[in-house]
C-alpha cells in the first residue's frame, strides 16, 4: 500500500511538473532505468490485445491495452525491463513463424497499433522462399527500444532504421500477435536493409522447454543444427523474390553474443529513452505519444481508448492465392 | 469429371472421413476414379489426401468401404507427421492415384523389396496448396523408389496440369530446371521424416536418384495392372482390402446401392490440433 502511494505521488508530482510547462524533467544524466520505474505499474501479465478490422486488409489495427482495458503503447508502454543478470526482456510478437503477413508495429500513429505493411496501398506479405514457408520464426521487437536513426554507429558507418529492435524468437511454440513474452537473449545478427542497421536478435521464450539448455548463441549450433545458417541465408534472400538484391550483413555476418547483444539491447534502450524524452530530435521520427511515462513531453495521460477502438473485430480477410507459391531462387 | 466431397465430423478427429462423389452417389477414391483422365494417358487423376504445409496424416482407408480419407492413428492416437527444420509439414501436395496397387505379393526386380500395400504415393509440386479430397488432373515427371522399413514405395513427382508452371515441365530434369533444390528436398524429407518418430533414416533406392518420366510411366502402369488383378479378385492376397466399388459393373465387388450405406455429410469445424505438432525437430548431419 505505501509503495501505491508512494508512486502515486510520484506520478503526480511528474505530472504537475510536465503541466506546469517545463517541457522535459528528465536530464541527460537520467537513466533510463529510472523511467522504466515510472512506468513499472504496467505488469506484462495484465496486457492483452484487441483487434479491429480485417486481418489482411489496410484497416487492421491491433492495440495493446492495459488490465483496466485501456489503451497503451506496445513501442512505448510495454515495459522492456531488461534483465542483465538472468539476459531476460519482454518482447512484443508481431508475426508468428509460418505465416507470411508482415505485421509490425505503427511508430508513427496514436497508440502505436500493430498493423500489416503497406506497400503501393496494398498490405504485404513475405515470399515463401523455398523449403521455407513464410517467417521462420516468431517475429517481433524488444519494447523501449529504438535504433536511431540519427545516430552513426562510427564503428559500421550505419545509422538505425528508426523501429524498434526485431527479435526472432525460436521456441517450439507458434506465438499469435500482439502477446507479449518474457524471453532469454541468446546473440544477434547485424542486418543492413536498404543501407540501414536492422539488428535481429536471437531470444527465446523463457517457459520453452528447450530455453534451460541454452545461455548463449553458440549453444544453437548443438541444440538447432542447422537453424542460425538458415536464418542468415533467410534474412540475406527474403527480398529476392521480389526483385530486390541480397540484404548484407556487418561484422561479416557473424552472429554476436549474448553479452555484445545485451550491450546493443541497453544502448538501444537508451536511443528510446533520448526520443522519449524529447532529446533527439528531428523528421520523421516516430510519435513519442504514450499512456505510463508520466513526465515525457508525449506522456498523454492515457489515449482516448474510445475513439482509438471503433468499430469492431472483424473476420479475417482471405489471404491471396498468391501467398501459397513457392519461390525457388538458386543459392550456395 | 467433376468430383465433390463428402465431410463427415471435423478434421483432426477420430471420426473425420472425407468420402468422394460424383453426382451425389459415393465412389470410392481407390477404385472408381479412372487413373487417366484422358485417352492418351498424358494426363492422370490424382487423389489429395495431405495439402501442403499440414501435418495430420491423412489417407485413403483400404479398409472401411467406399474408402474414404481418414487420419491415420497409432496406438489410438491421430498421426501428425513432425515438422523436420527447416520443412513445414508435407513440402507438397500429397496423395495417392486411383487404380493402382503396390502388390505385396510381388518383389521388385530392381528395388528388390516387396510393394507397401498401398496405392501409388504421389507428390504434387505445383504453387496452389491443395485440399483435401480434391481430385487433380496432373502430369507424370518422374519417380523416387524409397525404402520404407524394408517395402518399395514410389513417389512419384508430378504437377497439375493447371499450374502456371505445367507447360514448361514435361520431364524429371525440366524440375531441378525450374525448381531448382525441389527434388533435394524431397529426397531429404522423405529419409528424415520419421527420425523424431525414434526410427530410423529411411533408404532410397538407385542411390536416391529421382528417374525420369518413362520409368515413372513404367511403375504407375505395374501398379494399374497390380490393381486390375486385385478389383476382379485374382490377387494372390488381396490383404484384407475393401474393394466396393459404385461403378466397375463387371467386378464382383461392384454395389450400385453401397453409396446409400454411406453417412450422410456432417461436416464440423476442424477440431484445434495439439501444440506438440507446431515443434520443429533439428536433425544433426540432415543438411
Amino acid at each position: 500500500m505505501a509503495s501505491h502511494t508512494t508512486k502515486a505521488t510520484a506520478r503526480l508530482r511528474m505530472t504537475q511538473q510536465h503541466l506546469t510547462g517545463s517541457s522535459c524533467k528528465f536530464t541527460t544524466s537520467a537513466t533510463s532505468a529510472n523511467l522504466s520505474k515510472s512506468a513499472a505499474n504496467i505488469n506484462i501479465k495484465d496486457v492483452s490485445s484487441v483487434s479491429r478490422g480485417s486481418k489482411y486488409t489496410t484497416e487492421y489495427k491491433n492495440y495493446a491495452v492495459d488490465g483496466q482495458n485501456q489503451v497503451i503503447s506496445w513501442f512505448h508502454d510495454v515495459p522492456l525491463n531488461l534483465d542483465i543478470e538472468a539476459a531476460e526482456a519482454n518482447i512484443v510478437v508481431e508475426i508468428p513463424r509460418w505465416s507470411n503477413a508482415k505485421f509490425e508495429i505503427d511508430t508513427k500513429s496514436p497508440g502505436n497499433p500493430i498493423v500489416q505493411d503497406v506497400k503501393k496501398g496494398a498490405v504485404r506479405f513475405v515470399k515463401n522462399l523455398f523449403p521455407h514457408h513464410g517467417y521462420i520464426h516468431n517475429y517481433g521487437a524488444l519494447p523501449q527500444t529504438w535504433e536511431d536513426p540519427t545516430h552513426k554507429d562510427e564503428a559500421l558507418d550505419l545509422y538505425g532504421d528508426n523501429d524498434p529492435v526485431d527479435v526472432c524468437e525460436i521456441g517450439s511454440a507458434i506465438l499469435t500477435t500482439g502477446s507479449v513474452k518474457r524471453v532469454k537473449i541468446l546473440g544477434s545478427i547485424a542486418l543492413i536493409d536498404d543501407g540501414e542497421l536492422d539488428w535481429k536478435v536471437i531470444v527465446i521464450d523463457v517457459n520453452d522447454p528447450l530455453a534451460e539448455n541454452v545461455n548463449d548463441i553458440h549453444h544453437l549450433y548443438t541444440r538447432c543444427p542447422g537453424l542460425l545458417e538458415t536464418t542468415r541465408q533467410w534474412f540475406r534472400d527474403y527480398k529476392l523474390a521480389d526483385g530486390k538484391p541480397q540484404n548484407k550483413f556487418a561484422y561479416n555476418g557473424q552472429y554476436r553474443n549474448k553479452k555484445e547483444t545485451l550491450q546493443l539491447i541497453q544502448d538501444c534502450n537508451k536511443s528510446w529513452y533520448k526520443l522519449i524524452t524529447g532529446q533527439t530530435k528531428g523528421q520523421k521520427l516516430p510519435s513519442i505519444e504514450n499512456a505510463t511515462l508520466v513526465g515525457t513531453p508525449g506522456y498523454n495521460g492515457g489515449y482516448r481508448t474510445q475513439q482509438l477502438l471503433v468499430g469492431k473485430d472483424e473476420t479475417d480477410a482471405p489471404i491471396p492465392v498468391d501467398i501459397q507459391r513457392n519461390h525457388f531462387i538458386p543459392t550456395d | 469429371m467433376s468430383y465433390t466431397t463428402r465431410q463427415v465430423a471435423a478434421a483432426n478427429t477420430l471420426d473425420y472421413k472425407v468420402y468422394l462423389e460424383k453426382d451425389g452417389k459415393v465412389v470410392s477414391p481407390f477404385h472408381d476414379i479412372p487413373l487417366y483422365a484422358n485417352e492418351e494417358k498424358t494426363i492422370l487423376n490424382m487423389i489429395v489426401e495431405v495439402p501442403r504445409w499440414t501435418n495430420a496424416k491423412l489417407e485413403i482407408s483400404k479398409e472401411q468401404k467406399l474408402n474414404p480419407i481418414i487420419q491415420d492413428t497409432k496406438k489410438g492416437k491421430l498421426r501428425f507427421v513432425r515438422n523436420c527444420f527447416p520443412h513445414h509439414g508435407y513440402i507438397h501436395n500429397y496423395g495417392a492415384f486411383p487404380q493402382t496397387w503396390e502388390d505385396p505379393n510381388q518383389i521388385h526386380p530392381e528395388t528388390k523389396a516387396k510393394g507397401d500395400n498401398d496405392p501409388l504415393d504421389v507428390c504434387e509440386i505445383g504453387e496452389r496448396v491443395a485440399t483435401v479430397g480434391e481430385v487433380k488432373q496432373v502430369k507424370v515427371l518422374g519417380v523416387m523408389a524409397l525404402l520404407d522399413e524394408g517395402e518399395t514405395d514410389w513417389k512419384v513427382i508430378v504437377i497439375d496440369v493447371h499450374d502456371p508452371l505445367a507447360p514448361k515441365l514435361n520431364d524429371i530434369e525440366d524440375v531441378e530446371t525450374h525448381l531448382p533444390g525441389l527434388l533435394r528436398a524431397t529426397n531429404e524429407w522423405f529419409r528424415i521424416y520419421k527420425i523424431p518418430d525414434g526410427k530410423p533414416e529411411n533408404q532410397f533406392a538407385f542411390s536416391g536418384e529421382c528417374k525420369n518420366k518413362k520409368y515413372a510411366e513404367e511403375i504407375i502402369s505395374e501398379c494399374a495392372e497390380a490393381w486390375d488383378k486385385l478389383i476382379k479378385g485374382e490377387s494372390v492376397d488381396s490383404k484384407g482390402i475393401d474393394l466396393t466399388n459404385t461403378t466397375l459393373s463387371d467386378s464382383p465387388t461392384f454395389s450400385a446401392a453401397a453409396s446409400k450405406e454411406i453417412a450422410a455429410a456432417a461436416p464440423a469445424a476442424a477440431a484445434p490440433i495439439d501444440k506438440s505438432v507446431d515443434k520443429w525437430f533439428f536433425i544433426s548431419g540432415a543438411h
